[in-house]
């Protein structure tokens, strides 16, 4: 895969990179990326990986817009409140780089089916237990991002090392590492275009989202040191981050003997 | 405590404004996230255009916007995402002339310009005007934030009371960046404007943030207020703004 006149000058920053250069460039274009959930982390998730110049970009996500959503999630806008979250995602990733092939699935249960078509999967929404599953059959890696509120966790599998099952339920829970919630039962209409009740403060997504853009081009291109087995909790209130330790566990009933 | 502003804190955000300086790689972000959380106005400063090789990070701007001035780019997007926020455009260069009269119309001033000059001449602006002011800065996979509020902490010049030699820190264009970095700094960034405009939670003044991309590691470092700083010191003896870019040793970086 080579690069054309037009993508070395759109990517001039990054070739110029030693650590990228027009190599690591190429690995970027000949990638996939699995983005599940359009939400406060998923929207600047995605829209970094396309202006990145990922290849080919997938975009799950069951939920329509509502106007809640547009308090956090910024690939969305007013006039497509209504659309299913992924294909109000595809138009904004469509305009930011329109060499990218981006697809769109709305379908509820196919995610932990899509996962062994990627290289990379970045999951804010769904359910992780099934991806993380998908992932240790298939080998892809996987980056959790989860935000709530303005609080975020980070965490970063790649097979051989700890995964989510590793963490464990609880632990996962105590340390902030969850799905981003979705649906608009609990919007309060009153504050609907005035900022909203929302359930993700948008700087906080925007924190969570692009560190799990940056994780998942770090594994494309197999640079630094990767957030596996470590969870990155983020508190946006307070503006701190701490590390938490994770270890692999032998009897994991989602990654063993993978 | 609510894990979300409280709707008196969204009535603050709704009535505030911020000044952005800097369409770019960090204002990108900041843009789509003070608009998204109900920031009422946010003003727009930069003077460039839209370049290609801009896409890569400053997500902002489309393909389409080439050429295309970044503060009506930037305009549309907000508009597109929350038609409330009311936006002015400011395509000028900020200089000592006009900052000071720029600034008094903002509650708070977000700094995403990229070169010493224009950080310095923001620093003294918002310290003569009394103005908050969030920093960010990025470098290849590296980045910094920390917010200075006069009377209350120290200032970009207690930190770095001289600029680098000229010449000595390459630019974006020279250094290369990870597109993803400004998009990680200026929500860090966005986050800090939300907080002193609501009045919610604990800003980073008196703390500097240092970011690396390549260890996701986030190191916080203490900073104290310089008594003998030239601008917010005991004694202070710059008065007004000053030439900036002869400060910086006439290169813009």
């Amino acid at each position: 895969m080579s690069l054309t006149e037009q993508e070395i000058l759109r990517y001039s920053r990054h070739i110029i990179l030693p650590e990228v250069g027009g190599r690591g460039q190429k690995r970027i274009k000949a990638s996939s990326v699995l983005v599940a959930g359009l939400g406060a982390a998923g929207s600047p998730a995605a829209m970094y990986l396309a202006a990145a110049g990922v290849g080919r970009i997938t975009l799950w996500d069951p939920a329509d817009l509502t106007a809640a959503d547009l308090t956090g999630a910024i690939a969305h806008t007013r006039a497509r409140i209504g659309q299913n979250r992924a294909e109000s995602g595809r138009a904004k990733l469509e305009g930011i780089n329109p060499d990218a092939e981006i697809n769109a699935v709305t379908d509820p249960d196919v995610l932990p089916a899509l996962v062994a078509g990627h290289q990379v999967v970045v999951a804010t929404t769904g359910d992780w237990t099934a991806v993380q599953s998908a992932a240790a059959a298939s080998g892809a890696a996987v980056v959790f991002a989860g935000v709530h509120g303005a609080s975020g966790a980070l965490f970063a599998y790649r097979p051989g090392e700890p995964c989510l099952g590793c963490i464990g339920p609880d632990a996962a829970a105590d340390a902030g590492l969850l799905p981003e919630e979705t649906g608009s039962g609990d919007v309060d209409t009153r504050f609907a275009g005035s900022g909203g009740v929302g359930r993700v403060v948008s700087a906080a997504g925007g924190v969570i989202g692009t560190a799990a853009a940056t994780e998942a081009l770090k594994l494309i291109l197999g640079i630094g040191t990767p957030l596996t087995g470590r969870i990155l909790r983020y508190d946006g209130w307070d503006a701190r981050f701490r590390e938490v330790r994770v270890t692999r566990r032998s009897d994991c009933s989602l990654c063993a003997g993978n | 405590m609510e894990a979300y502003f409280t709707p008196a804190e969204q009535a603050r955000l709704a009535a505030s404004s911020v000044l952005l300086i800097g369409c770019g790689g960090l204002g990108s972000p900041v843009a789509y996230e003070l608009a998204a959380a109900g920031v009422g106005r946010i003003g727009l400063c930069d003077m460039d255009r839209v370049d290609l090789s801009n896409l890569q990070r400053q997500v902002l701007h489309d393909s389409a916007d080439v050429g295309r001035l970044k503060v009506e780019s930037g305009m549309a997007k907000i508009s597109a995402l929350r038609p409330e926020t009311h936006v002015d455009l400011h395509p000028v260069s900020l200089t000592s002339e006009n900052a000071l009269e720029l600034f008094t119309q903002y509650d708070l001033i977000l700094d995403g310009s990229d070169n010493f000059a224009t950080r310095y001449l923001v620093n003294d602006a918002c310290v003569l005007t009394g103005r908050p002011q969030v920093h960010g800065s990025i470098f290849r996979f590296d980045g910094q934030v920390t917010t200075f509020i006069p009377g209350q902490g120290p200032c970009y010049r207690c930190l770095w009371p001289t600029p680098p030699p000229p010449g000595s820190v390459p630019s974006c264009a020279e250094a290369g960046v990870i597109g993803v970095l400004p998009g990680f700094v200026g929500s860090l960034m966005a986050m800090e404007a939300l907080k002193v405009l609501s009045g919610r939670g604990a800003t980073l003044v008196g703390r500097l943030l240092v970011y690396s991309a390549l260890d996701m590691d986030v190191a916080e470092v203490q900073v104290r207020r310089n008594p003998d700083c030239p601008i917010c010191g005991t004694h202070p003896t710059i008065h007004e703004l000053i030439d900036y870019e002869q400060f910086c040793g006439g290169v813009g970086r």
